[in-house]
């Protein structure tokens, strides 16, 4: 799914209402891919790409070019979802102090990678790392439209992937050291750490 | 740096991957941007101001439908005048000089209280009315209003105040008596 090609700053006109209409038919199912992996509700991820939309729908004729409009709008619902994994976490927080002593125990991450489910994986990583697997992975992005989705430098992105491969290899290793040998190839860490 | 499928996590990570959200339906709602539902917002940030600029209108209106007069000076001076009220039932000529003359007078005539109702007859016809309602400025009334209290201590206790008025009142130095 090649990033690049679909997200050419020049295929939109910033404050036209036809391009962005244009950019949620194109944008909406895989922004809302990207949150569904960093979110565990589905009724949440499509409230936070929605938001987002609203939110750069009123931005509009400010967005500049300069980056690709999806990426602009993957920022923007990120950060949404980072804020609703903030706010839900507190409202756990809460729950646990009301049910007094016992609080329930997160799901193992052995117990996820046995079952299988990668994007359980996900959602247990922090959303900032999860989103940069997401876009490298899962849209293609390469380390400067990451950078511009998530409004951190490349050598951060470098940083969060890095991180968030390290997590998952140690989650998911044994499942998918099953199908294929070297999945987790640690000879390429270096360099991926470089970008 | 360009990125390659087979990098850090690898290939199968990435098909697992694809699958799994390739497998993710997003609904086909409709889109929020196109809903007024964020005009609606906008408006609604200017509710509080409306709220409280109502507030004060139908404070405005009560305030001068109580007072009669539109004017809010008016407003503010109308608890004065509430306070003031209760020296303004005895509205009467007599009552605003007394307060003068009072002590004069009560220094010689605080014995005979009973002259003071032989000057009615001048006003016989306003007075009247009043005089039902302030029982202590008739000094007779010892015998009439069935003795009450009031009447009873203003002619033995002599209360100046409502003396003196009638004497004042009176205007006339000299009772009948």
């Amino acid at each position: 799914m090649p990033a690049s090609a679909d997200l050419d700053p020049d295929a939109y006109e910033p404050g036209s209402r036809e391009d962005f209409d244009r950019l949620y038919r194109t944008a909406y199912p895989r922004v809302y891919r990207t949150l569904a992996a960093i979110l565990s509700d589905p009724e949440a991820a499509e409230d936070c790409v929605q938001d987002a939309f609203v939110q750069a729908f009123q931005a509009w004729k400010r967005w500049r070019p300069d980056a690709p409009a999806e990426a602009w709008v993957h920022r923007i619902a990120v950060n949404r979802a980072i804020s609703y994994r903030r706010s839900a976490k507190l409202r756990q927080v809460g729950e646990v102090l009301r049910r007094l002593g016992r609080p329930a125990q997160p799901p193992d991450p052995a117990d996820v990678a046995t079952h299988g489910d990668l994007l359980s994986a996900l959602r247990s990583l922090p959303p900032k790392l999860s989103a940069a697997i997401v876009l490298r992975h899962y849209h293609g992005y390469n380390n400067r439209e990451i950078a511009a989705a998530l409004g951190v430098s490349e050598r951060t992105v470098g940083t969060r992937l890095r991180q968030a491969g390290e997590r998952l290899r140690a989650v998911l290793e044994p499942a998918f050291s099953l199908e294929a040998g070297p999945a987790f190839p640690s000879d390429n860490r270096e360099l991926y750490a470089e970008d | 740096m360009p990125k390659t499928d087979d990098d850090f996590l690898g290939p199968v990570f990435e098909r697992g991957l694809r699958q799994e959200l390739n497998r993710i339906r997003p609904r086909n709602s409709s889109p929020r941007y196109l809903a007024p539902a964020h005009q609606h917002l906008r408006t609604w940030r200017f509710a509080p101001v409306a709220l409280a600029v109502s507030l004060v209108s139908i404070l405005a209106l009560s305030a001068s439908v109580a007072t009669g007069s539109p004017n809010p000076v008016v407003w503010t001076q109308r608890v004065v005048t509430v306070i003031e009220s209760n020296p303004a039932p005895t509205p009467e000529p007599g009552p605003v000089q007394p307060k003068t003359a009072p002590r004069a007078g009560s220094t010689q005539g605080p014995q005979h209280q009973a002259p003071a109702t032989s000057k009615p007859p001048e006003r016989s016809e306003t007075p009247e009315p009043a005089r039902t309602a302030e029982p202590s400025e008739s000094p007779e009334p010892s015998d009439h209003q069935s003795g009450s209290r009031e009447s009873a201590d203003s002619s033995h206790t002599w209360s100046p105040p409502v003396d003196d008025r009638t004497w004042t009142s009176d205007s006339g130095p000299s009772p009948r008596y």
